[in-house]
């Protein structure tokens, strides 16, 4: 199959990269070491591969990689506070937001995205926003209450 | 004995960390150079003859290196013969890959190998099966009919499994009765969902003749028995890493043919091989569950007490047995009367096979008993126009009642079901909920409240399985480990796929040595480094993991502290312990430092052995294996309160209480997440997950745009409420849980939704609970 040469730009490292048009961005990124984009469905519903392009949360299994020419795209392994965990890690941490773990990493990338925007956020928007990524452990309560938290820690600090 | 210090504590996990900086290893972020990737071709019928398998196109692919069927397997693997010496179950055989037919929509019938995925998918493509389409069975009645295709050609009437019960005397229990009350419970298809889909990663070294296994599996130890067995290899000879696993949910315990396959094909080409289930296959041929129905009649006298009760209870395996066929089921039957007090019993159980998926158990895999027992004690409370909680309390086991043996011989020693229902419905203010409920009815308004008394049996011993005439053991063995610098760790053979135990068995065995539990390292899911264990199933991991890692820590304590009292001088070690790793001595009325550390204690156990009490061995470890009593139960009451749109039929859930008794407590915040986690996978079975199958026997259901699971709008805030009282027969106290929950919500919200269109005379005895179907009994009623 062909190949085509495409530069992608991942946690602000820069790749020359030759892929077949078919593969898939999760593959890439995964290829490229970034194991913390999970996959779950490959056909965009459960959200365990959510990255950011552009600032954006999108599901990398429903991107070709030679689409994202350019775009600067974030994933987990991006987060964190030096090497420790941010204030919405931490937070999950605290209150027991995860279990497998393995809806995680794409759950923080969203919400990552969300709490960029927005100061404050009741419960009813935190679920709207949340009930995008499919969680089979926890019951969505402690990931709800975990965004909580982080926002009040946030305003509390500012 | 000192007030616990590890155990109890709500310690936020310590397995966190490198999950929520996307440093977890789940099954494909293990890099293993060279390996071929694997896909299954599998069947597009239910049922048909194969005739023939050309592979040629497949294997001129550019990239494939092999692709094999069934007959080249056939002399590398044995089959799997399920042959259980219990009356009324058929011995069943399960060979590797299909090779004379195919019995369901997703049975794999080849296997292509290349260097890739993408390449392996694209030669899939090309094997060419020619099949004769048989008749398919999609149904029990189906299964069951007069003159029925035969799913497997050895089964009689697709009738896999029938037993007979009775205790007491059921006959003249009915002809006392003032009342026989009848009812029917339906439950659907489902499936396990784990977000991290099944895998398989295969080196095997023929130097050494030595096979690893890398497999996200929640019963390491036993998979390795399954394959040595299968592949003709000695168990020493197989090594089972069980990485990070993305859920599991009982779909990750029994080695099913995937995995074998993949194993073979290993050793077979002498090159690592790797196969992960994406999700159609995940949806389609992995493992199914739940499809199950019980109609009960119960004998009442008149003021509602449960005199007597005969259950038929009919399960749906699928196209082959992974498990026993009647394993299930008669626990169902066993557990069935919960916590009501039950004399006269008989039950009646038949498995059926069919051209669907197989079957096997998923988290509460006896989860609609609750419903069933629940759903009586309504259809006793409508029959007699009372309430249905003072039914309840009429019918329910109190604390004057225990030690109880039930009347299919299980011990109750602990429950607290009075207290946990009381405990509840003071949560909700049952008595103004009822009030609110009537006027909001006079409003036209579609409101009930649902209530499900749950007895959980958590943690089955080795008599359980001997008494029940299943295979098995209910033992669990756990090796606590101190190292010259005094560094702790604790091994055990379960693994988790998201419970916690790397926090709790910490918990657990620093409760037991005398150290805090953030200095225990917690070693699982690897067959070389921990002790053979049963494996995490049920909910044992607290009672008999925790259990048996408790005790090992204390027996290591029992060393450390007699080489103290050797180094203090002192002629025994009583009056000394160890608290967080410091060794104590009474003194006055309480206890002071002694000024040995448990680092000096295993400096000289392993450097200075002569400095021990003669004739103690060197080093400091302890290996300890427990085994439960019979069955340990939790327990815990649910109510569901709803409201159900008249024109979308959407069912809203507008409160959700659990009163549990989870015993003795490891890790509060790990129990909170299993009981919200166990929740909201029974209400999002309840009602929106389903596997359809139509009448050809063809999957419907084959994306998570059409196997529906609730997410974080869908579903409730969960109150609970805490009402532990410790078991009495097990370290601790530990109860164990994780699968009430399941069995709780499912049966709260039925009853709720029943409750909601009673008075618009529907009858709800049949899951799920979708808002179009709900809307069209609204309408019809309406009609009506």
């Amino acid at each position: 199959m062909t190949q085509h040469a495409i530069t992608l730009d991942v946690d602000g490292e820069r790749y020359e990269l030759a892929v077949e048009a078919r593969r898939l961005l999760s593959d890439v990124l995964r290829d490229l070491g970034r194991t913390g984009v999970h996959v779950g469905c490959e056909h965009g519903v459960c959200g365990a591969c959510t990255v950011q392009v552009d600032g954006a949360p999108m599901r990398a299994c429903l991107l070709f990689a030679v689409q994202l020419e350019g775009q600067a795209i974030r994933t987990v392994a991006a987060l964190g506070d030096n090497g420790g965990l941010d204030g919405l890690q931490q937070a999950f941490h605290d209150v027991h937001g995860l279990q497998c773990g393995f809806c995680t990493p794409g759950l923080l990338m969203t919400l990552d995205a969300l709490l960029r925007e927005r100061a404050e956020l009741d419960e009813a928007t935190i679920r709207e926003v949340v009930s995008g990524h499919l969680c089979r452990c926890t019951g969505y309560d402690n990931i709800v209450e975990a965004v909580q938290l982080a926002l009040r820690r946030r305003a509390k600090a500012a | 004995m000192s007030e616990p210090r590890a155990v109890g504590r709500a310690l936020p996990r310590t397995e966190d960390r490198r999950f929520l900086l996307g440093q977890g290893r789940y099954l494909d972020d293990i890099t293993i150079p060279g390996a071929l990737e694997v896909c299954f071709v599998r069947s597009p019928h239910a049922h048909a003859e194969i005739r023939a398998i050309d592979t040629a196109a497949a294997r001129a692919l550019p990239g494939v290196v092999a692709v094999i069927t069934g007959a080249d397997l056939a002399g590398e693997i044995t089959t799997l013969r399920m042959a259980p010496a219990i009356t009324g179950v058929r011995p069943t055989e399960i060979a590797p890959l299909p090779s004379d037919k195919v019995r369901f929509v997703g049975d794999p019938v080849a296997c292509v190998i290349a260097c890739d995925r993408y390449v392996a998918e694209d030669a899939a493509e090309l094997v060419e099966v020619d099949y004769v389409p048989l008749p398919a069975i999609a149904s029990m009645a189906g299964a069951a009919a007069e003159d029925a295709a035969l799913v497997d050609a050895t089964v009689p009437h697709n009738l896999v499994a029938e037993e007979s019960f009775s205790a007491g005397d059921p006959e003249g229990a009915f002809r006392r009765a003032a009342q026989v009350v009848e009812a029917r419970f339906v439950q659907h298809r489902q499936t396990h969902l784990p977000i991290e889909t099944r895998g398989i990663a295969c080196v095997f070294d023929p130097g050494r003749e030595h096979l690893t296994v890398h497999t996200g599996n929640q019963a390491p130890h036993p998979l390795r028995t399954a394959l040595a067995a299968r592949l003709g290899l000695s168990e020493s000879q197989i090594t089972v890493i069980s990485p990070d696993v993305g859920g599991g949910f009982g779909q990750k315990i029994a080695l099913l043919r995937e995995e074998l396959v993949v194993a073979a094909l290993a050793r077979r080409l002498g090159r690592p091989v790797r196969w992960r289930e994406d999700r159609l296959e995940n949806l389609l041929a992995s493992l199914h569950a739940r499809e199950e129905t019980v109609t009960v009649q119960a004998a009442v006298d008149g003021l509602g007490r449960l005199l007597g009760l005969r259950a038929r209870i009919e399960a749906d395996m699928g196209a082959y047995c992974f498990f026993p066929a009647n394993y299930m089921m008669r626990v169902v039957g066993m557990i069935l009367p919960g916590p009501y007090r039950l004399r006269d019993y008989a039950f009646d159980l038949r498995v059926h096979l069919t051209n669907k998926c197989p079957a096997g158990p998923m988290r509460a895999p006896m989860a609609i008993t609750s419903w069933v027992m629940e759903g009586t004690m309504d259809a006793i409370a409508r029959a007699l126009d009372a309430d249905p909680v003072e039914i309840r309390r009429r019918n329910l086991l109190e604390d004057a009642d225990l030690p109880y043996v039930t009347a299919t011989g299980e011990r109750y020693h602990s429950i607290s079901s009075r207290g946990t229902m009381e405990a509840a419905l003071d949560g909700l203010d049952y008595v103004a909920f009822r009030a609110a409920q009537a006027e909001r009815r006079d409003r036209g308004e579609l409101v009930g409240l649902g209530i499900c008394n749950v007895v959980e049996s958590t943690t089955y011993g080795s008599a359980f399985y001997k008494a029940a005439g299943i295979p098995g053991s209910g033992h669990e063995t756990a090796t606590v480990k101190v190292e010259p610098s005094g560094a702790c760790s604790v091994a055990v053979g379960l693994m988790t796929s998201g419970q916690g135990y790397e926090t709790t068995l910490a918990q657990a065995a620093a409760e037991g040595l005398g150290v805090d539990p953030g200095a225990v390292r917690v070693l699982i899911g690897n067959t070389d480094i921990a002790p053979y264990g049963m494996g995490a199933r049920g909910s044992r991991g607290a009672a008999a993991g925790g259990g048996a890692a408790y005790l090992a820590g204390r027996r290591l304590q029992e060393k450390v502290l007699a080489i103290a009292a050797h180094l203090l001088n002192r002629n025994s070690s009583d009056g000394l312990a160890l608290e967080a790793g410091h060794v104590m001595q009474r003194a006055g009325g309480g206890l002071q430092p002694s000024g040995l550390t448990l680092a000096d204690i295993a400096r000289v156990a392993f450097l200075d052995p002569l400095g021990l009490p003669d004739g103690m061995e060197p080093g400091l470890h302890v290996t300890t294996s427990y085994d439960p009593p019979p069955m340990t139960y939790s327990n815990s009451t649910h109510l569901c309160a709803i409201a159900v749109d008249r024109v979308t039929g959407m069912v809203r859930i507008e409160r959700y209480l659990a009163a549990h008794d989870s015993g003795t407590v490891i890790n509060p915040l790990v129990v909170e997440g299993q009981l919200h986690g166990a929740i909201a996978m029974g209400l999002s079975g309840a009602l929106f997950e389903e596997l359809v199958y139509d009448d050809q026997g063809q999957m419907l259901s084959g994306s998570l745009a059409d196997y529906l699971i609730a997410t974080a709008t869908e579903l409730p805030a969960i109150e609970l409420i805490e009402h532990a009282r410790p078991d009495a027969m097990t370290p601790l106290g530990i109860k164990g849980m994780a699968e009430g929950g399941v069995m709780g919500s499912i049966g709260a919200v039925c009853n709720a939704v029943a409750d909601a269109l009673a008075p618009l005379g529907i009858c709800i005895d049949s899951q799920p609970l979708t808002p179009a179907r709900l809307s069209a009994l609204i309408a019809a009623a309406k009609r009506a």
